[in-house]
């Protein structure tokens, strides 16, 4: 215990006589761990848009104006056999004329041809919502039977598949971006942690070998270097952890307003904190003790 | 105590450094060891501390081959020995009381036995009242001083000491043999490297001659022959 004390002590040492080099590691850490919370936030916010877009997408199925209410309960009792199918709804001939009048208030030629037509000239609306934005073609596919295309006038849904597949794309762009800038932050703070760790040893040889001529054994000059790498981590940890949380609970009363279902970053994170900041934490202490190692290797022989 | 059979040293490109050397050191004795520069002297002392392994033959320092050793044994070794060197060695960012306290540090020797053991040790080197002195404000002596007592701290059964008066003059050469001589007097085995002819004859004691690697004079109360 008292020989890891002085090991931890001697690795403050060797932090602090070092500080603006110390301080520069921290902040490329930091960047690179900005970087990827950065990219992980995107990921989280598209696939929530992702998920609240396809939550709208429906297919409308407008019925023929000819087509009996017997006919548009087949209809439903069939689809809700269809495994695809999640929800579906009926919107009656009343409901169709009333909204379409709402819709056309401001258009008084079209409420007035539709008052010479007489009678309701809509036929029952019948709306459908599926597991997948895929699954609406296979819904399709076991409609085009003549028992039910027969009944129906027209179908939409085609305008969501293509903006579905317009955020697919950017998600996608963002998330490469992302990747190669972590790479190089990546990259960067293992060339720094290498040269800080081999500056600080090239600086320090007189004291290790004194180290050695008094008998410290490997653990004893090798730690010191291998504790700042631990250091190195959850400082920039840290940091990094205070940062994104008060970004994100910044950022949260916008975001809020682009998802009107509640959703917000401060609370994810509040929920993943642990996970995801133990698996930063990993992926840096590998960074770092890998780097301190490199360094060790070619400038101690012990 | 120290026991060397048919060594050999050999550097590439150097030849053979070392030629079939046997000397055996018995423990309590006084041992110089002279000649030249390029003898061998310095090689020989790497030997003896396990820096270097030699290129044939067999080291015993008490129990231990040195020359079989793993790389994580030598710390142990190193701290049965005392090693003291011409250029002191010592940390200029600590005082002489933390420059000693060093050595049982690496150790895991607690504060408070440190706290026990390192001011008799100084005053045993006569250095009780600069304590806490840095390097730079002490005499090259006094600095001499505080690595023989860095070598003492953990009561080492054998000091090795590569030219310790080199840079010294007549009077702290002096004062550092007279204070080897009482180490010595309390048991310890001691090996002094040194090319010092006045040193040596004023010692009268067993005084090993090297000469281009090799063993060409060992007498019990020698004199600096070359």
């Amino acid at each position: 215990m008292t020989v890891f004390g002085r090991i931890i002590k001697f690795a403050l040492q060797d932090i602090f006589r070092n500080l603006g080099l110390s301080a520069m590691t921290v902040f490329i850490l930091v960047l690179m761990l900005l970087s990827v919370n950065t990219l992980w936030s995107l990921d989280v916010v598209t696939r929530e848009a992702v998920a609240l877009t396809k939550d709208q997408v429906n297919m409308s199925l407008y019925l023929k104006s000819s087509t009996l209410d017997k006919e548009v309960v087949e209809l439903t009792t069939f689809l809700h056999t269809v495994s695809e199918v999640t929800a579906v709804q009926v919107v009656d001939r009343a409901a169709v004329v009333e909204s379409f009048k709402q819709r056309h208030q401001l258009s008084p030629d079209v409420i007035q041809a539709l008052t010479e037509l007489g009678g309701n000239p809509f036929g029952p609306t019948v709306v459908v919502k599926a597991k997948e934005p895929q699954d609406y073609e296979k819904i399709i596919a076991v409609l085009n039977v003549p028992e039910y295309t027969k009944l129906i006038e027209s179908k939409s849904f085609d305008q969501h598949e293509e903006i579905l597949g317009r955020i697919q794309t950017i998600t996608n762009r963002v998330e490469s971006v992302g990747l190669g800038l972590t790479a190089v932050f990546a990259v960067i703070a293992f060339l720094i942690i290498f040269n800080m760790i081999r500056v600080a040893i090239v600086t320090q040889r007189t004291e290790i070998s004194i180290k050695r001529l008094v008998g410290a054994n490997n653990w004893f000059i090798r730690g010191p270097y291998l504790i700042a790498a631990v250091i190195f981590t959850l400082v920039s940890i840290g940091i990094t952890a205070v940062i994104v949380y008060s970004t994100v609970s910044w950022l949260d009363k916008y975001v809020g307003v682009l998802f009107q279902n509640g959703f917000s970053l401060t609370n994810y994170y509040a929920s993943h904190m642990l996970y995801l900041f133990s698996l930063e934490a990993a992926a840096v202490l590998v960074l770092t003790v890998a780097s301190s190692s490199l360094a060790m290797r070619r400038q101690l022989k012990v | 105590m120290i026991k060397l059979e048919n060594i050999v040293k050999m550097y590439p490109g150097s030849g053979v450094v070392l030629d079939e050397i046997n000397l055996h050191i018995k423990a309590g004795e006084f041992v110089s060891i002279v000649g030249q520069s390029g003898a061998g002297k310095t090689t020989l002392v790497k030997l003896l501390i396990a820096e270097e392994k030699p290129s044939g033959g067999i080291i015993h320092i008490g129990d231990w081959d040195i020359t079989t050793i793993g790389s994580s044994v030598v710390p142990f070794l190193r701290r049965q020995l005392g090693v003291i060197f011409q250029d002191f060695k010592l940390l200029p960012k600590k005082t002489v009381f933390e420059n000693v306290a060093f050595a049982l540090e690496v150790a895991g020797t607690s504060p408070r036995k440190i706290k026990q053991i390192v001011p008799p040790v100084l005053h045993i080197v006569g250095l009780g009242d600069k304590h806490d002195r840095y390097p730079n404000e002490l005499s090259g002596g006094e600095q001499q001083r505080v690595v023989i007592a860095r070598s003492l701290v953990h009561r080492p059964k054998v000091i090795i000491a590569d030219e310790p008066t080199g840079n010294l003059d007549s009077i702290n050469t002096a004062e550092i043999i007279e204070i080897l001589k009482k180490i010595n007097e309390f048991g310890t085995t001691v090996v002094l490297v040194t090319h010092n002819r006045e040193v040596v004859n004023h010692l009268r004691r067993r005084v090993v001659t090297l000469a281009d690697g090799k063993i060409i004079n060992d007498e019990k109360e020698g004199k600096y022959i070359l």
